[in-house]
């Protein structure tokens, strides 16, 4: 009886529920099943890849190169162990072009011969080794630099011996800082490029044939045994993909959550379509339970009939995702830089399923609880058949789950709990301003006529303050809708903002600096008009205790996935850091806690004071008044923590996580770092090969340059964020029909009525106008507004953007919807409004 | 005042179809009181709501006070009901987001008639619910809200009432108490009354009782 009830015969009765209900499930669910589906391909892609990104077995790494006792750990390590070995030297320089007498930066991959143990350098022409220079094609096209042309870098001058076609060391294409180039590792030793704190990584590479991931394992720990630097690592291949992985990751934990708003736009709905559709039903169930139909019965029903749905749209969704995978695949693989391939893996989509259906169901929960309330036995006895009231901690389970997902989504704790309490504060500040609003109304409706100055506004007016909880929630959907709508706008507003051309940006930023040629570099940038700003000086250093405790590496031992923070802060733990001494701020930063450094007298003695930036002092745990040691090249330097201060980032500042009280570390080996002003665009690329010329181990970052590819990069996303916003807005939408249909739905009656007593058709749509328009505009610009308001917040927080207003990002949509929710009501009005009064009448 | 000419009514198309109402034809003067009795489904209710103008007739035609209700637009039946017409339903049928006297100042307001919130306020006192002005309806009894519906529908001073078993839904000592205020305002504006009722006894308190049987009166 309950499958022919609820499966066939509600089928067959209801079919514009049904697919109202699986056009719902399905655009709140597809985005997070595309997103699922594309992250995990990539990252499946990767981890195939692993070997060859990585180049080896086995990796270990530096920002310098090992010392001769870390040498001797690594000759003892391997001693018994068949292997091959070569070294790679990464760093980051100036070269040039000396035919065309232009400059610029490069990742300079020196090689030794052997390289690569796994993975390929295939070539325009000819076949890669490492004993020649062979340059990246977006060089080639870069610099229209071809075979035989020479290249000088540092001191030394060599000829270009082949195009690199395609590198299957290279993690995701356009996502790096500057073209490669490979050098044979000689001839980079012979560049004098190599200078003490040159930003570059060393790292030695192995190949054990038929070793197994255990053993590697156990080598790891051996050599972080007898290693105590944290600064030394060991990379295995799943960490290489591991750390390529993490752009996506982060990029699609962020979508995630742009379409989880999308679910719960959608979830909004099934709870309204659901509603109205019980309620419709609801004479039905109280026949059937009166017929012997238990009341829990019912509810099996009615949550089968959901799952059945559920698996129906799930099912569905596949089937429009794979040919559209297949679509998006070649412009997913451009975008991306990788290489994607057709078959597609189902295991995220399949892992995140059951928390889609928990968290889809746990809606429906306050409705099956004010169905069980509901005495149906008598109900058929009433005048007016009406289910048992939800109550508010009905809604508890469908809260928590939601936290949960949120924190599953974003694979953060802290993104998951802003993300959720944004929600929360949005929810309650709306549901205040609704009831602050009716108050406000009922006040001045209070002993009055109908008149206001029209009847139809009177009753409207009157509508809106005694429709109850019902109006109350509609009002919040359609606030949170256009919240989530009016953050991503005004979000995406801002960080564009950000990446436009700032006349205060530096032009060039100057790295690898060597201490003596400071004054030359001074002199030489001032002779040609552009001085040089903010010199910084940087200090290779390593955490080593916080208060007198040590801080040692960390291992991850743990089995479940880890949290964003988690590998946020194994990779702090495990890394050196730079540092630097200065007694003033730059543009860019300002302290939020403590003092500026005072001015200290050369005969005082106390600890050095420390400055610490804002949230990489939150990650460590650091706070004013702690003590940290430092290992600076072997010297251990103990300070306190002073103050705090928040850095804008994107400045293109040279700002450090610390800085120390200038009079301790003067003497420490350092590089420099400098920005040169910007107006100077024409002069930028002379200047840069002139100074290249006399200072070959200078290296400069055109900002301008890496703006344009911040800029592109955001673009990318942006562009796959505006494909899951606009899917979305399209729940948003359906869901706005259901509203709508659900509101006049419960007006039927009303309209009916007021048509009888002489509303006529107009009159009646004119009075669903006032009233839902208030609504909807009231709706649109609480949510518009608070939306605003949390893109500052986070920009503020989180990117450290300044305040600012998109109008436009306000106002259309505002318009947009409020135009798009009034057509709603009218078509959904349309056949209330247009039928005989006893029609309705009977119905109701 | 009223005259219904060969009035006839069908609900379904092919074979399903029926035929509710079979040429009626009907006079009614000013000021009586008529009560129109049948077994369920003799076409009664159907009767009043095309004589009230809730629902379009197939053919014949429904004169009121030289009106031709039948050849109206349906928004010219609205208005012409909203002015000459009061309806009494059987399930109260108040407006639910409006209170009790706001219920009954609705068709004032609608006409713009003046002193509405005065006529309206001595109405409920009228049918002893002035205490009972700012309740909404589902704060009210059955009684009261069939009063109110009753304040309402006379609140414009109709030409013509048309009460649909208008005690149907109440007890009976609540609905001979209803019945007893209806025919005493009634009584008092000289409005012609349009009963609809099951009720015999109750039929008979009224000058003129037809009896419809199959779509036909009898």
């Amino acid at each position: 009886m309950i499958f022919r009830f609820f499966f066939i015969r509600e089928l067959k009765k209801f079919p514009v529920f049904f697919f109202l209900l699986s056009f719902t499930i399905l655009l709140g669910s597809l985005g997070l099943t595309g997103i699922s589906i594309v992250s995990q391909e990539v990252r499946e892609k990767l981890q195939s890849r692993a070997h060859e990104l990585l180049t080896s077995d086995f990796a270990v790494t530096a920002r310098r190169d090992l010392n001769p006792k870390e040498k001797e750990v690594l000759a003892s390590t391997f001693k018994d162990i068949p292997h091959d070995h070569y070294r790679i030297v990464d760093i980051y320089s100036m070269i040039t072009h000396l035919k065309a007498q232009q400059s610029r930066l490069a990742e300079i991959r020196s090689v030794e011969p052997g390289f690569p143990f796994f993975g390929k350098i295939t070539l325009k022409e000819g076949k890669f080794s490492a004993e020649g220079l062979f340059i990246s094609k977006d060089l080639e096209s870069l610099w229209k630099v071809g075979m035989g042309d020479e290249l000088q870098i540092g001191e030394i001058k060599i000829k270009v011996a082949g195009i690199v076609e395609d590198d299957s060391s290279l993690g995701l294409r356009g996502f790096s800082l500057a073209p490669r180039i490979y050098l044979p590792l000689k001839e980079l030793e012979r560049s004098g490029l190599l200078r003490p704190g040159a930003t570059g990584s060393y790292a030695y590479h192995y190949r054990m044939p038929g070793i197994t991931p255990a053993r590697l394992s156990t080598l790891k720990s051996s050599i972080y045994k007898d290693i105590k630097d944290s600064g030394v690592k060991v990379v295995l291949p799943e960490d290489s993909s591991e750390q390529t992985g993490r752009v996506i990751e982060n990029l699609t934990n962020f979508m995630s959550l742009s379409a989880l708003i999308g679910l719960i736009l959608s979830l909004v709905g099934i709870f309204y379509l659901y509603q109205s559709h019980l309620l419709a039903r609801l004479k039905d169930l109280c026949l059937i339970n009166l017929y012997g139909l238990s009341k829990s019965a019912i509810l099996l029903g009615i949550i089968g009939q959901f799952s059945a749905i559920f698996l129906f749209v799930f099912i569905l969704q596949i089937l429009i995702i794979v040919p559209a995978y297949h679509l998006i695949m070649p412009t997913l693989s451009e975008s991306l830089g990788l290489d994607l391939e057709g078959g597609i893996n189902f295991k995220s989509v399949l892992q995140q399923l059951p928390f889609l259906y928990v968290l889809s169901l746990s809606i429906l929960t306050p409705l099956l609880l004010g169905l069980m309330r509901t005495p149906m036995s008598t109900m058929l006895k009433a005048a007016k058949i009406s289910m048992g009231r939800f109550r508010f901690y009905d809604f508890i389970p469908f809260v928590l789950l939601l936290w949960g997902f949120a924190w599953y989504l974003s694979n953060s704790l802290k993104t998951g709990n802003i993300f959720f309490f944004c929600l929360v504060v949005v929810f309650l500040l709306s549901t205040i301003i609704i009831l602050g609003a009716q108050w406000v109304l009922r006040r001045f409706i209070a002993g009055k006529g109908l008149l206001m100055p029209t009847i139809e506004a009177g009753v409207a007016f009157r509508n809106l303050t005694r429709s109850g909880h019902k109006l109350t929630l509609s009002f919040l959907s359609l606030a949170m809708g256009a919240t989530l709508i009016s953050l991503i706008l005004q979000l995406d507003h801002m960080i564009q903002g950000e990446l436009a051309l700032d006349e205060n940006r530096p032009g060039l930023f100057v790295f690898d600096i060597q201490e003596e040629q400071i004054d030359e570099l001074t002199e030489f940038s001032a002779s040609q008009g552009t001085p040089l700003e903010a010199v910084t000086p940087m200090i290779r250093a390593r955490l080593q205790n916080i208060n007198g405790k040590k801080y040692v590496r960390k291992k991850n031992t743990s089995k479940i996935r880890n949290t964003r923070e988690d590998d946020e802060e194994n990779r702090q733990r495990n890394t050196g850091l730079n540092l630097t001494y200065r007694g003033y701020l730059s543009p860019s930063e300002k302290i939020v806690e403590g003092e500026p450094f005072p001015v200290r007298n050369s005969d005082e003695e106390r600890l050095p004071l420390i400055s610490l930036e804002k949230r990489w002092a939150q990650r460590m745990g650091l706070s004013i008044g702690d003590l940290v040691t430092f290992d600076i090249q072997g010297v251990e330097l103990e300070g306190k923590v002073h103050n705090i201060r928040e850095v804008k980032w994107t400045s293109f500042y040279p700002n450090f996580f610390v800085s120390v009280e200038p009079g301790y570390l003067d003497g420490a080996p350092k590089t420099y770092l400098a920005v040169l002003g910007a107006g100077f665009k024409q002069k930028k690329t002379e200047f840069q090969r002139s100074t290249v010329m006399k200072f070959p181990n200078i290296s400069f970052i055109d900002v301008e340059e890496m703006v344009g590819k911040l800029s592109t990069l955001f673009q990318k996303s942006r562009a796959a964020i505006q494909v899951i916003s606009l899917l979305s807005l399209s729940v948003g939408l359906v869901i706005l029909y259901g509203l709508s249909h659900d509101q006049v739905y419960r007006r039927y009656y009303d309209l009916a009525l007021m048509k009888s007593l002489g509303f006529s058709s107009n009159r009646l749509r004119l009075n669903l106008i006032f009233e839902f328009g208030t609504l909807f505009l009231g709706a649109m610009g609480v949510g518009l507004f608070l939306g605003w308001l949390m893109a500052q917040l986070i920009g503020k927080e989180v990117f450290k953007l300044p305040f600012s207003v998109n109008w436009a990002g306000l106002l259309w949509p505002g318009l947009v919807l409020s135009i798009l929710c009034l057509a709603t009501i009218l078509v959904s009005s349309w056949r209330a409004v247009r039928a005989k009064p006893r029609e309705l009448l009977s119905d109701s | 005042m009223m005259s219904i000419r060969n009035l006839r009514k069908s609900y379904g198309t092919g074979e399903g179809k029926v035929e509710v109402l079979k040429g009626i034809n009907l006079e009614i003067k000013s000021g009586e009181t008529l009560a129109l009795v049948g077994k369920s489904g003799s076409g009664k209710s159907t009767l009043l709501s095309l004589m009230a103008g809730l629902d379009q007739a197939d053919t014949g035609e429904i004169i009121i006070n030289d009106k031709n209700l039948t050849t109206m637009k349906e928004n010219e039946v609205t208005i012409f009901r909203a002015a000459n017409m009061g309806i009494v339903f059987q399930q109260f049928h108040l407006v639910s987001t409006l209170t009790a006297l706001e219920n009954v100042l609705l068709p004032l307001e609608l006409l713009k008639r003046a002193n509405a919130y005065k006529t309206a306020t001595e109405l409920l006192n009228a049918v002893g619910l002035y205490t009972r002005g700012d309740h909404l309806p589902s704060q009210l009894s059955g009684g009261e809200s069939q009063r109110v519906a009753m304040a309402r529908a006379l609140a414009i001073r109709p030409a013509i009432l048309f009460a649909d078993e208008p005690s149907g839904n109440l007890d009976e000592e609540t609905g001979d108490k209803v019945m007893d205020l209806l025919f005493t305002m009634v009584a008092e504006t000289n409005t012609t009354l349009v009963l609809v009722t099951h009720d015999t006894d109750l039929a008979h308190r009224c000058k003129r009782v037809i009896h419809l049987e199959h779509g036909s009166l009898s």
